[in-house]
């Protein structure tokens, strides 16, 4: 029998469940001042930065210069984790999509779609079929 | 190329800190100046480990864990963010600078109000639950790991100032973390009210999943289960096996269910007769303990206070009704000679 050491006794995370904890916590913008590849990224950091940073108060907002390079957003997340965007050739509304894809995401790295297997905490609703409680079949 | 992500590795292991929002950079001890008094090498690790983080992560952590309202200013969220710990490594290393303010004082009100809550909280939900089951229900919910993954999960780590001190007092990185969202919970009591941090208690912290019937363990669930039945004045518990297949074969399975009478209390699977019937037994006694009230229905102690800002001693207004839970089964003892050494019920 084993033995329940208190110490190492812990709950399992629900985001959202009753709170909800945003997963990014800073943004980073990194381009250059002259290139113009980094044309756009400036002239939306000229326009929608400042309201972007108002209306998502739970992130940090980093301009850093990336000189004779393509510009890029970095996001870092509660995980450890960072995701890097670059923003070469992309318009002012697909550098806004970017932006939020980056504030959406929750840091995880991506699993692949079709191939995961149910992963879940509770049971499944209607039970796992056992032929010894299943009713005899008839013809 | 192993170099290279050796180099990498350590790199990312330093501290990195933000220079945007100092005064003057390179600090001013970094410039070596040669006197005739030798003077401590500067580190730049340790500068960098003691540095206070940038203000504008500071307010992000605040608003990104909805209380921007309670910790107005970056001072409150880099106290709360500062382990006692700390004050040894400012003595060491600018010991004419005033210290910094720590959790130190926040941390143990905290650990005290996270008790309360989370006890009156399992107690009113699992009214029949064990003791020591009830005790161990409460540090899944809110122990030092737990509190540790908390902070973790809301983005403090990269805000936590510590120092794992060497001589005494070893410190751990889970109870700096901890003393973060136990610091927390009590900042959030003095600042608004009782009830306000057992709000935030319950968002962050009960609503968490904990394994409960790992945490029930059985030596003799059988006679548990018959002194129980004694105590309820109910018929002597029988055991019938219900089904069975491949008796004699290399996989057999029988299914016995516990009877008081006409009524089932459980039901069990196994390879042996004997398997199948101690399941069947705990599987009686798990619907006894873990039988919930549910939310609607709870009406936990702490409601009895009035709802108005400040300390349980000031606060003013009226107090709520106090509605009393059910009482639970009284515990079961039974021929037990000396101490036990497992489980968490005979």
């Amino acid at each position: 029998m084993a033995t329940l050491f208190r110490g190492q006794l812990r709950s399992f995370p629900a985001n959202g469940h009753a709170a909800f904890v945003p997963q990014i916590r800073k943004l980073v913008f990194e381009c250059c001042d002259r290139w113009p590849s980094s044309e756009n990224t400036r002239s939306y950091l000229f326009t929608r930065l400042v309201e972007l940073a108002r209306q998502n108060p739970h992130v940090e907002i980093v301009v850093r210069q990336r000189i004779h390079r393509e510009p890029i957003i970095r996001g870092f997340y509660v995980n450890n984790r960072d995701k890097v965007v670059p923003l070469n050739g992309l318009s002012l509304a697909e550098i806004n999509q970017k932006v939020h894809l980056l504030l959406d995401s929750s840091g995880a790295k991506i699993k692949h779609l079709k191939r995961r297997n149910v992963e879940s905490t509770t049971e499944s609703t209607r039970g796992i079929w056992s032929g010894l409680h299943a009713d005899r079949p008839a013809l | 190329m192993a170099t290279q992500k050796r180099l990498v590795s350590t790199a990312a292991k330093m501290a990195s800190v933000s220079t945007a929002h100092l005064k003057t950079f390179p600090p001013r001890e970094a410039i070596f100046k040669k006197t005739d008094i030798p003077k401590l090498a500067f580190a730049p690790e340790t500068w960098a480990s003691s540095q206070r983080p940038p203000p504008t992560a500071l307010t992000a952590f605040a608003h990104r864990i909805g209380l921007s309202n309670v910790l107005t200013d970056s001072d409150t969220v880099a106290r709360v963010c500062t382990h006692d710990s700390f004050t040894t490594l400012q003595k060491q290393r600018a010991p004419h600078q005033p210290l910094e303010q720590t959790n130190g004082h926040l941390a143990p009100l905290g650990n005290a109000l996270l008790g309360l809550f989370a006890t009156e909280f399992v107690h009113t939900a699992y009214p029949h639950l064990p003791t020591r089951v009830l005790k161990a229900a409460v540090s899944a919910h809110v122990g030092t790991l737990t509190c540790a993954a908390v902070a973790q999960e809301i983005g403090a780590a990269p805000l936590l100032r510590w120092h794992r001190s060497v001589v005494q007092d070893q410190v751990n990185h889970s109870d700096a973390m901890a003393s973060v969202t136990r610091a927390l919970t009590a900042i959030i009591y003095e600042k608004r009210s009782l009830l306000a941090a057992r709000q935030f208690v319950h968002s962050y912290l009960l609503s968490r999943e904990i394994d409960l019937r790992g945490m029930i363990k059985f030596r003799h669930p059988k006679t548990a289960l018959l002194e129980m039945i004694k105590k309820l004045g109910r018929e002597y518990p029988r055991s019938r096996l219900l089904k069975e297949t491949g008796r004699f074969s290399n996989s057999p399975v029988f299914v016995v269910g516990i009877f008081s009478g006409v009524d089932q209390l459980g039901e069990g699977f196994g390879s042996s007769l004997k398997m199948a019937e101690f399941r069947a037994a705990e599987d009686a006694l798990h619907r006894v303990y873990l039988t919930r009230v549910p939310n609607e229905l709870m009406h936990l102690p702490t409601s009895t206070f009035p709802a108005g800002q400040g300390s349980i001693f000031e606060v003013e207004g009226e107090e709520q009704p106090h509605q009393p839970g059910s009482l639970g089964l009284a515990e079961v003892e039974y021929g037990r000679s000396g101490k036990s050494s497992g489980g968490y019920h005979n």
